[in-house]
């Protein structure tokens, strides 16, 4: 009997000796992580990934840019409600969208400052570990260059947060001083980035630098934005960037990784993770309603340029080919636009965005998860950039008017066939003449690939665009409001150091 | 010889005996011979206990009931049986003796089963509620949780989806004490913590433990009270045979009244010019709702000797649920066996097996966007103008809104399986070293294994777009958990002391498995077989142990049945408690007086029983997930270069200070019964402040994180009420019996402390809502409160509008709270409260003859319901109700239905209604055939009945049933999303006819 009870008596005890620690199997530890430069690798992929999430690039800041500016309106008019208030500026410190993007944008420079902090914490060859660090510096970089566009002052972290109080009370960093953190990052990250990466979805010194002519260009700083520039045009070979030959297979998701015009893309690859990552939409937004044409369904006639945008570009500009849909296919037939409402109430009567959908490879219904790699900067935009900027410092510099030609010269190219039109700029053009040429070029070349928002913000074109007469006349456009987005208001009510909110909200 | 003799005297002492045993006769001995019968149905009593009043001299019933007793001189005898009221009978000249024993249900001398051990209802000092295997058993349920609702003071219970088979049951015990932690109330099945419920069938009772003084055994675990389940156990005496069985037919309780194809195409064209109606007319609550079955069948046997007894029980349930294609099947067999292998030894074996597989459909869509709307809340958003099919045969989806899959397709096509098995088995053994030193040690085992298997064909949008997607999702989990304490019992003079100390151990495993693909040649291989998809989805799998060490204790001081004392401490070790917190200690104490007992009382013909409680003591919430206070990378889906690439990303910041939630309770009661106990009553009063709560603190968002939040220890929350039991036998003749159980609580809500005292806005509205803010948590203000803007009707021409939203005549008028105006997010205020101001139940027995009935009402008042379903129908975006009818035109004006638009899915008071109701929970009708028609079949006992659950309501909430439960799975949503109303599983009427056998 008592063998009994000392046998009980020890079993109880053997199966209790614990100190309690919890030693997780299958869960990666912060201050444990970062033994390799590979790691700092992994760290600033998630920088990376969080870009690719429907919270950003996929889908909420990038349709908000497209609504914003005068290149797309609402197609559909029954869609949500938070994406008609950013198209006429009726946005309020609720805006979903922003709700969405602001976190996000702080996710993308979250694990940004991890990266870099874990780059301080492994050994190894500076260089090599500089130029991982490098790519998160440009991550940074990028997200606050966004925000700053959009927000003006924003609270500006550079650290990697372990305590929450560290940072529960800061204020907004004034505009100036984050532009001049950006460029400071991007310094880093052109100093250490190598001239060319294996991929097109890693920046390199050729991507800082683009990135620092951009900068400059909306502060205005036209020398720097053209010393930048040119250092890239000047390096075009050792970057191996240039200009494809046809401007179609920019926007055919099969060959983008294997661009040499991209300084930057944004991968999606027709699948995603539970959540957000991985998900585009924004073949579906600018899809057509009730069109068959593709495997992939119908789109949603949300983003869909006015009629003018339309009209007034040259039909015989095959770019103009290349950035509109102007029939569709409905029970075998080909559907002209003009007759798209035939084929579902929720469709509009004006030709579609493109560049999304017509090639968007492997893609979910609607053509949501597609295949398409997004350029954050092209080839195209730094000959822009250097044009514009030259102009302003020497005008109507052969120089810049050369930059805009190579343009031209590319669309000339109608898939393989050499066209006589558009024609080059001609030389001896007035300095206002060509910065407005430059500007239209920009706006056509680069249509609905998200910078024109910014354009219209950077040279107040506003109240022009957004007239009676503009491009897409909005009534309640107010310039005193609506340069800046509103502030999300819950963050403010976090934190009330943060207010008062952008003026007019 | 020694160790004979004293197992002899045990014999005598505690366990009684089926023969009588020898002792010394004189001259004027004689025998005494009756029969112990119940009152109830007059059949015999095995095993009851008659005593020689004041000795412990006696003997046993035997099977029939019989007894016989050799007995010296003038005495009274003492009869007795667990479950009855002892009866004292005064031995006059007869030498026969026959005894009815009356139920002591509700009584006092019933027996309370409290943690670690059990104790006489009388001497109980904490505050206490027991449930009845006949309550629980009142009409079928698939799960006991269920059958609480309305039973106890104190205790709410709802469905979280209505009606749906297998819907998980919420349970809260005087509130919820908590914001963020679980809130759900501890069970304990025959001494294991944490163990699956059984069928209810097989429970003998349930023990409501609620205040600190009965909760502070469990410690760390006790803060939301503690559900003590004891199942069937056998009985020394004849085997029984019992088979219950049960057929429910079932309908949809309430449908919303929504247009029809003609009423929506006007209604659509008053704000989309030249809408052209579609060729249909559906209404879509008609397809998908159907009349539902449940079959419940319970086979058991029970019996045993004095050294061994059995409880062997098998009980089958199948549900088919009330919306097409949703159903449940359960298994479940439980298995007591108790030996005594010698007077000193006593052991046992609790064996539980479960198996069941649900069906489900989907409801309550956290988002119902595009392909992503449920069953329910499809059937009213859908077009009535659309029939289930095109014309080329697919499925007709949405033409208004989101682009969603119309709900028959949705209903039929989506396969969402859950098969859960579970099996437990709990040994104990027992020694008893000296009397009254009993060592106790318990080791046991469960493991659970459940599995989601879901595929969503390509004949709906999401699977369209994917070439189907199959996903299997796995949970198995095991526990270890042993028990070994030392109970001592000892009478001091007038006194008697009851110590108990103890140590337990549990750990627990959890491991998740995810499996996924997408890219199917064809939609038959449902999810069985995901290498036929062409595009895996990225796997998952996770593994989380966790481990609690605890010291326990009790003392229990009873002095001379007037005075009472309990102490309790226990002293918890966690691994999921932070760096710097790993243990956690929690005392509590309580005093009782009888004062029914004290001599100016004592004889009092009306007062019985009269007894005054007061305790105070601190329990634990832990809810800390494991690993929950460690910083955290995680592992992030990352294509570069078009290929998925490592990547990580910080998700958690580390809290080394993150403690449990401490809840300091007082409870004050008192018990009083009159009459000889026909009338009870109960009442108690008790505050509960939870410190320390732990709190998924929305971090600003630029900290960084994907999802920015942190656990903390911030903010108090108190709850604080009143409970009232009452329960009167108000007629008690042997042909005709009325009992009436009555309870009511009121529980008031409110949070004392936040973070900085900041208020916090929390999200609950369906995702395609698009709406960051639906409720908030406000100092002063209970947890839940609606959170909106104020809607005052309708604008009417020639109003001064604030700016800022609708200004013109139809609109709808939203109040400019700060009066700046303007209307913007600093008009959105406290426009509900989901917390009732009270629940109650009623209940009342009948018995004529053979008759019984029962008539069950159950009432929540005073409780706000927030309805998203209305929400959206009034969007614009939807088909809508018959209120739009009503609608404001420029002829219509005296209405309070804005003119028909689109509009935002704003929240506002205009969705906010009153959601008490009173319900008939159930009325049944029994008829017990008669034992002299039986006794030729040799079956002792036949009931039939029918009865009827949910008969009749009493609400003027509008949407369809006013018990809801939306975005409340989990535990920050449980706590917070109170009142919430979209998409649910229909609440349902049964009907059912049953019949129980007993051998």
């Amino acid at each position: 009997m008592k063998k009994i009870i000392i046998c009980i008596f020890s079993a109880a005890l053997l199966i209790s000796c614990s100190d309690l620690e919890e030693n997780p199997v299958g869960i990666l530890a912060p201050k444990s992580f970062f033994k390799s430069p590979s790691d700092v690798q992994a760290a600033v992929n998630g920088s990376f990934a969080y870009m690719a999430s429907e919270k950003y690039w996929g889908r909420k800041l990038t349709v908000s840019l497209l609504l914003r500016g005068d290149m797309a309106d609402i197609g559909d008019q029954t869609t949500s409600i938070a994406r008609v208030e950013v198209n006429k500026f009726t946005m309020t410190d609720e805006s979903a969208m922003v709700a969405s993007f602001w976190p996000q944008s702080y996710a993308i420079i979250g694990a940004a400052n991890q990266a870099i902090d874990g780059a301080k914490r492994v050994t190894g060859k500076e260089a090599e570990i500089n130029a991982i660090a490098a790519q998160a510096y440009f991550a940074r970089a990028f997200a606050y260059y966004n925000l700053v566009r959009l927000f003006g002052a924003i609270p500006y972290i550079d650290f990697a947060v372990s305590n929450v109080n560290d940072v529960n009370t800061l204020s907004k960093t004034p505009e100036n001083e984050v532009y001049n953190k950006i460029i400071s990052d991007l310094q880093y990250a052109k100093q250490w980035l190598p001239n060319k990466q294996k991929v097109k979805s890693l920046p390199t010194k050729g991507t800082a630098a683009a990135y620092l002519a951009s900068v400059y260009l909306t502060l205005g700083d036209f020398q720097n934005a053209y010393t930048e520039s040119k250092y890239v045009i000047d390096n075009e070979t050792t970057f191996g960037l240039g200009l494809e030959a046809d401007f179609q297979d920019l926007f055919r998701s099969t060959k983008t990784a294997t661009l040499k015009e991209p300084l930057f893309t944004i991968d999606f690859i027709g699948q995603s993770r539970v959540g957000d990552l991985g998900q585009d939409y924004l073949a579906s937004l600018t899809g057509i309603r009730g069109d068959q044409s593709h495997s992939y369904g119908e789109g949603w006639s949300v983003a869909v340029p006015t009629l003018k945008v339309f009209n007034d570009w040259d039909a015989r500009d095959y770019r103009r080919a290349v950035s509109f849909d102007t029939t569709a296919v409905r029970n075998g037939k080909v559907v002209d636009y003009t007759k798209f409402t035939s084929m579902s109430s929720l469709a509009v009567n004006r030709p579609h965005i493109a560049k999304y959908n017509r090639y968007a490879g492997v893609a979910g219904s609607n053509g949501r998860e597609s295949d398409n790699n997004y350029f954050i900067m092209r080839y195209a935009e730094v000959l822009l950039i250097a044009a514009e900027a030259l102009n302003e410092i020497t005008p109507g510099s052969p120089e810049a008017t050369g930059y805009v030609n190579r343009l031209l010269l590319r669309a000339r190219n109608k898939g393989g066939k050499m066209s006589n039109f558009p024609v080059d700029v001609p030389a001896g053009l007035s300095q206002t003449d060509l910065r407005a040429r430059i500007l239209n070029e920009r706006r056509l070349e680069l249509a609905f690939e998200f910078g024109r928002w910014f354009d219209i913000k950077r040279l107040k074109l506003g109240s022009e665009v957004f007239s009676p007469t503009g491009n897409e006349p909005q009534p309640n456009f107010d310039p005193k409001r609506d340069y800046y987005f509103p502030l999300p208001g819950d963050e403010l009510n976090r934190n009330p150091n943060l207010l008062p909110n952008n003026a007019g909200y | 010889m020694l160790a004979t003799k004293k197992i002899k005297k045990k014999h005598w002492l505690l366990f009684g005996l089926l023969f009588v045993m020898g002792i010394n006769v004189n001259a004027q001995e004689r025998k005494i011979t009756g029969k112990v019968t119940s009152s109830e149905d007059g059949l015999g009593l095995p095993g009851a206990n008659v005593l020689i009043k004041g000795t412990r001299i006696g003997t046993s019933t035997d099977l029939d009931g019989s007894y016989e007793l050799t007995v010296n001189g003038k005495i009274t005898l003492e009869f007795n049986f667990i479950g009855f009221d002892t009866k004292d009978v005064v031995v006059g000249n007869t030498n026969t003796i026959d005894v009815a024993l009356n139920s002591s249900v509700n009584t006092l001398s019933e027996i309370v089963v409290v943690g670690y051990g059990s104790q006489k209802k009388s001497d109980i000092t904490g505050s206490v509620s027991s449930v009845k295997s006949a309550e629980l058993t009142a009409y079928p349920v698939l799960s006991a949780e269920q059958a609480l609702q309305g039973r106890s003071a104190g205790v709410s219970v709802q469905s979280n989806n209505g009606g749906e088979p297998g819907a998980p049951i919420k349970i809260r015990i005087r509130g919820g004490t908590s914001i963020n932690a679980s809130s759900d109330a501890l069970v304990v099945v025959d001494g294991f913590v944490g163990g699956t419920m059984p069928p209810p069938e097989d429970i003998a009772s349930m023990e409501i433990l609620k205040d600190a003084s009965a909760t502070a055994i469990y410690g760390s675990r006790g803060s939301n009270g503690v559900i003590m389940v004891t199942t069937k156990k056998g009985k020394a005496g004849k085997p029984t045979i019992e088979l219950n069985t049960s057929y429910s037919s079932q309908q949809v309780n309430n449908t919303l009244d929504v247009l029809n194809a003609d009423q929506f195409a006007a209604y659509r064209a008053t704000y989309v010019p030249g809408y052209v109606k579609g060729s249909a007319d559906t209404n879509w609550q008609d397809v998908i709702y159907r009349a539902g079955a449940i079959s419940n069948t319970q086979l058991s046997f029970s019996g045993g000797s004095d050294d061994v007894r059995y409880y062997v029980s098998a009980n089958y349930f199948n549900q088919e649920g009330v919306i097409i294609n949703s159903d449940l099947e359960r298994y479940a067999i439980t298995s007591n066996v108790d030996f005594k292998i010698n007077d000193k030894f006593k052991a046992g074996i609790n064996v539980f097996g479960n198996k069941s597989k649900r069906s489900g459909v989907s409801t309550q869509a956290q988002t119902g966007g595009t392909g992503n709307a449920d069953v329910v809340s499809s059937a009213y958003r859908f077009a009535p103008d659309l029939g289930i099919y095109k014309q080329d045969g697919t499925y007709t989806t949405n033409s208004l809104g989101d682009d969603i899959d119309n709900p028959y397709a949705s209903a039929m096509e989506r396969v969402n399986e859950t098969t859960f098995t579970a099996h437990r088995t709990n040994f104990y053994a027992a020694y008893e070293f000296i009397k009254g030193l009993e060592f106790k040690t318990t080791f046991g085992l469960d493991a659970t294994n459940s599995k989601l298997g879901q595929f969503i064909p390509t004949t709906l949008i999401v699977g369209a777009g994917v070439g189907g997607q199959a996903e299997i999702t796995e949970t198995t989990r095991s526990t270890i958990l042993s028990e070994n304490y030392l109970t001592y019992k000892k009478d001091i003079g007038l006194g008697s002391l009851t110590l108990l100390g103890g140590y337990s151990y549990q750990k627990n495993r959890t491991e998740e498995l995810y499996a996924g693909s997408q890219g199917f040649v064809t939609n038959s291989v449902s999810y069985h077989n995901l290498g036929a998809g062409s595009n895996p989805l990225i796997p998952g799998s996770e593994l989380t142990e966790q481990e609690l060490a605890s010291l326990f204790g009790r003392i229990n001081y009873d002095y001379n049945d007037k005075y009472l004392f309990t102490f309790t401490a226990r002293r918890d070790g966690s691994s999921n408690f932070s760096e710097n917190n790993k243990y956690a200690f929690f005392p509590s104490g309580a005093i009782g007086w009888n004062m029914g007992n004290e001599n100016f009382l004592k004889d009092s013909k009306i007062i019985s029983n009269f007894k005054w409680r007061a305790s105070y003591g601190a329990t634990g919430n832990p809810s800390i997930a494991p690993y929950g206070t460690l910083a955290r990378f995680s592992e992030t889906y990352a294509v570069i270069g078009d290929q998925v690439t490592n990547a990580v990303a910080v998700t958690s910041l580390a809290n080394d200070d993150l403690k449990w939630e401490t809840s300091y309770q007082a409870d004050f009661g008192v018990d009083i019964s009159f009459l000889d106990n026909k009338i009870n009553f109960t009442a108690d009063y008790y505050s509960i402040i939870t410190k320390d709560l732990l709190f998924a603190r929305p971090l600003p968002e630029y900290v960084g994180l994907a999802n920015p939040y942190q656990i903390q220890n911030v903010g108090e929350l108190e709850n604080k009420g009143f409970e009232f039991a009452l329960n009167t036998k108000n007629i008690t003749n042997a042909d005709f019996k009325w009992t009436t159980d009555f309870n009511i609580s009121f529980n008031k809500n409110k949070i004392n402390k936040l973070p900085n005292d900041e208020d916090i806005l929390i999200a609950s509205a369906p995702g395609h809502f698009l709406q960051s803010d639906s409720q908030i948590l406000r100092v002063g203000e209970s947890v839940g409160s609606f959170y909106g803007y104020i809607y005052d009707g309708v604008i009417q021409a020639g109003q001064t509008i604030p700016v800022g939203y609708e200004n013109s005549p139809g609109g709808e008028l939203l109040r400019d709270v700060n009066e700046d105006g303007k209307i913007n997010s600093d008009d959105k205020t406290i426009i509900g409260d989901p917390t009732p101001d009270f629940i109650a139940g009623f209940n009342n027995d009948f018995k004529y003859k053979n008759f019984d009935m029962n008539i069950f009402f159950q009432a929540s008042v005073g409780g706000d319901i927030l309805n998203y379903t209305l929400l959206e129908m009034a969007s614009g975006d939807s088909n809508a109700t018959t209120e739009v009818l009503n609608a404001w035109t420029p002829t219509n004006t005296d209405t309070n239905v804005p003119m028909n638009a689109r509009r935002a899915k704003r929240i506002t008071s205009r969705y906010v209604y009153d959601g008490s109701y009173i319900r008939l929970k159930n009325i049944s009708f029994g008829y017990n055939l008669p034992t002299d028609f039986l006794s030729t079949t040799g079956i002792e006992k036949i009931r039939v009945y029918v009865s009827a659950q949910n008969l009749w309501t009493q609400t003027k909430y509008p949407g369809a049933d006013p018990e809801v439960n939306y975005q409340n799975n989990n535990n920050v949503r449980s706590n917070t999303n109170l009142g919430l109303d979209y998409g649910s599983y229909p609440n349902v009427k049964t009907f059912t006819m049953g019949i129980n056998f007993k051998f």
